[in-house]
């Protein structure tokens, strides 16, 4: 049995690769790459505005500009429980603090020569032997050093973008054939142009000839000023102004820690943030609602396949198929605008998961000193939750239902029914004891389907009834082709799914002897 | 001639018999078309350590007669049209559920064709041996594993202790069949009725099944209802032989008369089909050719010692649904045209109820013997 598990576990991490490998292409397949959702939009984008800079700068942050295996690789780097070099530290609240990344050399070195890389000689505050203020102020200094090398990063990537589009001036008006090699969009690549000489720009009869002079020289200007800034982060980074993150295996090179997630490039929060804010909900919804289909699904599919064509048993199948043929868009619609509009019932409040005001509730309901009921924070959200539970559960009971019976009914006329009827077992321990008993490997494959359902949560209910749940994030997600939500997500599901069917097999085990593993 | 007169005198002091079947009759709904009948009208006795052989083949009413006796016909469709069964001084038939479940089990067990099927492939055979004796007797777990133990050993399976945490699918068929017997058997019942119990097992296996079954009851005194369609299997182990047609009782016979001297054409006809060492035949007989024959109808005098109405019943012609032509005699119309006939002592056939039969009923057949040879 555990060499069983280890190896059903070991087959999981080739299958997840597989997953997210899918998933990663498909996304860098969709119209517009996976930076689509970057796009900076408004107007006519002029390749030398502004946008173009910005553009630039979050395809360098979110690294973008690599190839997409290349990309793939470093996500799953961050996913990995395994890290490679330097560990990454951790802020008291649980934020994740990388090294400064490397920054790549001006471009065109042969034509503008880059000036040497900056020796930075700094000695940043070091907190010795955890003084409380000291530790602040080699935070306070972090953090300005951090945003210090960001900012001349920004500049700098910004100022390359210039220089491209400078360049593609300049070859412009060279004219053919040199303009066949610019880019499609416009835009040139510098080492296409490795055979284009540039004399001295007094005497170039180009007319953007001292542009892009001045160009490469305020480009030269910011990178010395990036490296410089980004040697002196990293040099305070060494100090560690934070605790480590994660466990060393081998000192430096290998350490084991948590997956991270990564940033939701769309609302700029970790996405682990974004999930354990949407994960309570859905989970607090599934968890009403899954025991109430199963409650009411399974005794009625018994039921109905131990009095098999009486009326209980038509008539729970025909209120079930009829409930399951609503679609859920149309009942939850119409659950708003009879159960909850307020020119109608006003029952129940349209959307949302609490009213407003309920952090300020007591989690119980009381009635204060002048009589008047008082909710509470429970009694509110299950009123909340109470319609898109509704919506959520009743398509679930034909399905089960059925299932049940049918594999009741399958095992009524099993020879071994007739045998323990024989030894005069009564009618109920003959049902419950000998023909439900093994009619259970059928709801163990339904059972376990529970698991992922209750992470991806259901984006047509949670849409409808405005709730945030994990449906509305993967939704949101998709809209804004945020490539982190949607990776992450399709991590968690498809881990949870997988361990799902380990489950689903070991249970089979438990409730089959004749199911080994040995 | 009859040979009964020679046997007759070796049955010592009569016996009460445990079971009695009387003129039972078993019909099930067919949706649409009518009723079928599966039984119609079938006597039959199990003495105290008797086995009854119960012959036919398939469909003629063996296993339904069996299973109403413990009440397990489904009703509906079942329904039971007439009769009575006669258990321990009760009329089964006419017992609640609460009063059957003590009966099913306890006093009656039964045990079935398939041993692969038969038992719950999800409880160990201990928990399944123990579930009948925790239901019919007074005793605690601990109790009750002992006697599943010992019941275990009776039946020869080796290493009971082990084999009581083992599940169905780690057994042969063979033990699989002790396992059905033995949890038949451990609460002591004096009826078993065993439902071909050995005619998915393998031809040796078959043997060592009927000598253990030989052997409890003689150890016990149980009676058992043998239900079988081979002959050899009624020719190793019966007493009595009942052959059942078309859900009737077509003759009833100790087992030497009946292999001796069978009267009724179709008892005639299955002997017949069977395939000897000795003879060479270039093919079998079947049983139509037997029952088409009209020659084959006819029944020597009925009489011999006690038989006072002999001489009153007339020319007694054998039943068949669908005789030759001109052997049918004249029946009264609207009545059931089958009655089972005293045609010796010992023996019963059913015949054509003439009006002479009609006014001169038979009783019940009732064997109280057992063969000597064993």
């Amino acid at each position: 049995m555990v060499n069983y598990l280890i190896r059903r576990l070991c087959l999981m991490v080739p299958t997840v690769l597989g997953i997210t490998f899918m998933v990663f292409m498909l996304l860098a397949l969709a119209p517009g790459g996976i930076g689509a959702g970057l796009a900076v939009s408004g107007g006519q984008m002029s390749d030398t505005s502004k946008a173009a800079q910005m553009q630039a700068y979050l395809e360098d942050r979110y690294g973008l500009n690599d190839p997409v295996v290349v990309q793939y690789l470093r996500w799953l780097g961050r996913i990995s429980p395994v890290k490679f070099g330097e560990r990454d530290l951790r802020t008291p609240i649980g934020d994740r603090v990388s090294a400064p990344r490397e920054i790549v050399e001006p471009p065109m070195g042969w034509a503008f020569p880059v000036p040497p890389k900056p020796e930075v000689v700094f000695t940043p505050i070091v907190a010795a032997s955890g003084g409380a203020d000291q530790a602040s102020e080699q935070i306070v200094e972090f953090k300005k050093l951090q945003r210090e090398a960001e900012g001349a990063r920004r500049a700098y990537i910004g100022s390359v973008r210039f220089f491209k589009d400078t360049l593609a001036d300049y070859v412009r008006e060279k004219g053919a054939p040199w303009t066949s090699r610019l880019e499609p969009k416009g835009g040139a690549e510098p080492d296409k142009f490795r055979d284009l000489e540039f004399g001295d720009p007094a005497k170039d009869a180009n007319p953007k000839a001292a542009a892009l002079k001045e160009a490469a020289a305020d480009m030269h200007l910011k990178w010395a000023k990036a490296e410089e800034t980004r040697q002196r982060a990293l040099i305070a980074f060494r100090a560690k102004p934070y605790p480590e993150s994660g466990i060393p295996i081998i000192p430096g090179v290998v350490s084991l820690d948590t997956p991270d997630l990564g940033v939701a490039f769309s609302k700029n929060r970790p996405v682990w943030d974004l999930i354990a804010t949407a994960l309570p909900v859905t989970l607090l919804i599934n968890a009403i609602a899954f025991p109430i289909s199963y409650l009411v699904a399974i005794p009625t599919g018994i039921l109905a396949s131990v009095r098999r064509g009486g009326w209980f048993d038509v008539g729970s199948g025909l209120a079930f198929l009829s409930l399951y043929s609503i679609p859920t868009v149309l009942a939850g619609v119409f659950a708003i605008g009879f159960l909850a509009n307020k020119q109608y019932l006003g029952l129940f409040p349209v959307s949302g998961l609490h009213a407003s005001g309920a952090e300020s509730y007591t989690f119980l309901p009381y009635f204060d000193d002048a009589g008047t009921w008082h909710e509470g924070w429970l009694v509110d959200t299950l009123w909340h939750i109470a319609l898109p539970i509704l919506c959520l559960v009743y398509t679930s009971f034909a399905v089960l239902s059925k299932q049940t019976r049918a594999a009741m009914l399958e095992n009524f006329n099993a020879d071994y029914v007739r045998t323990a009827k024989a030894k005069g077992v009564s009618r109920k321990d003959v049902v419950m004891r000998h023909v439900f008993r093994n009619s259970l490997l059928p709801l163990i494959t339904m059972f376990v389907g529970i698991f992922p359902a209750m992470l991806a949560g259901s984006v047509v209910i949670e849409r409808i009834f405005t709730i945030p749940g994990m449906g509305s994030l993967i939704l949101e997600a998709i809209d804004l082709r945020d490539r982190e939500i949607i990776l992450a997500n399709t991590f968690m599901i498809a881990c949870v799914n997988l361990l799902a069917l380990l489950l689903a097999d070991i249970l089979y085990a438990v409730a089959d002897p004749r199911v080994s593993y040995e | 001639m009859l040979s009964t007169a020679t046997n007759a005198a070796a049955t010592p002091a009569r016996t009460t018999p445990i079971l009695s079947v009387q003129d039972l009759a078993v019909s099930f709904d067919n949706g649409s078309g009518p009723r079928v009948q599966a039984v119609a009208g079938v006597s039959m006795t199990v003495h105290p350590n008797q086995t009854l052989a119960v012959v036919g083949e398939s469909g003629c009413g063996k296993s339904v007669t069996a299973m109403s006796t413990m009440q397990l016909i489904p009703r509906p469709p079942g329904r039971f049209d007439r009769g009575k069964i006669m258990f321990e001084g009760r009329n089964v038939l006419a017992l609640s559920e609460g009063e059957m479940l003590s009966i099913r089990g306890g006093k009656i067990a039964m045990i079935f064709q398939e041993p692969m099927t038969s038992l719950n492939p999800v409880y160990t055979i201990g928990d399944q041996i123990m579930e009948a004796i925790l239901l019919h007797q007074q005793v605690g777990t601990e109790q009750a594993w002992s006697i599943a133990i010992q019941a275990m050993k009776d039946v020869g399976i080796p290493r009971p202790e082990e084999r009581m945490k083992a599940y169905p699918h780690q057994f042969s068929g063979g033990m699989r069949q002790r396992v059905m017997i033995a949890m038949a058997l451990a609460c002591q019942p004096t009826l078993l009725l065993a439902d071909e119990p050995t005619t998915a097992l393998d031809v040796t296996i078959q043997a060592q099944i009927l000598e253990l079954l030989r052997e409890l009851q003689r150890s016990r005194g149980m009676g058992i209802m043998l239900i079988t369609h081979n002959l050899g299997v009624v020719a190793e182990n019966a007493d009595v032989v009942c052959v059942m047609y078309a859900g009737r009782v077509v003759e009833y016979a100790r087992v030497f008369e009946l292999f001796d001297n069978p009267l009724h054409p179709y008892t005639r006809g299955l002997f017949n089909s069977i395939p000897l060492l000795t003879t060479r035949k270039h093919r079998l007989t079947t049983v139509e050719e037997v029952v088409k024959d009209a020659q084959q109808f006819t029944l020597p005098p009925p009489g011999g010692a006690g038989l006072d109405v002999a001489a009153s019943l007339g020319k007694l012609v054998p039943w068949w649904p669908d005789p030759p032509a001109g052997v049918k005699p004249a029946t009264q119309s609207g009545e059931d045209e089958y009655a089972l006939v005293q045609v010796a002592p010992t023996r019963w056939v059913g015949c054509f109820r003439t009006p002479e039969v009609a006014a001169h009923p038979s009783p019940s057949p009732d064997l109280d013997y057992r063969r000597e040879d064993a």
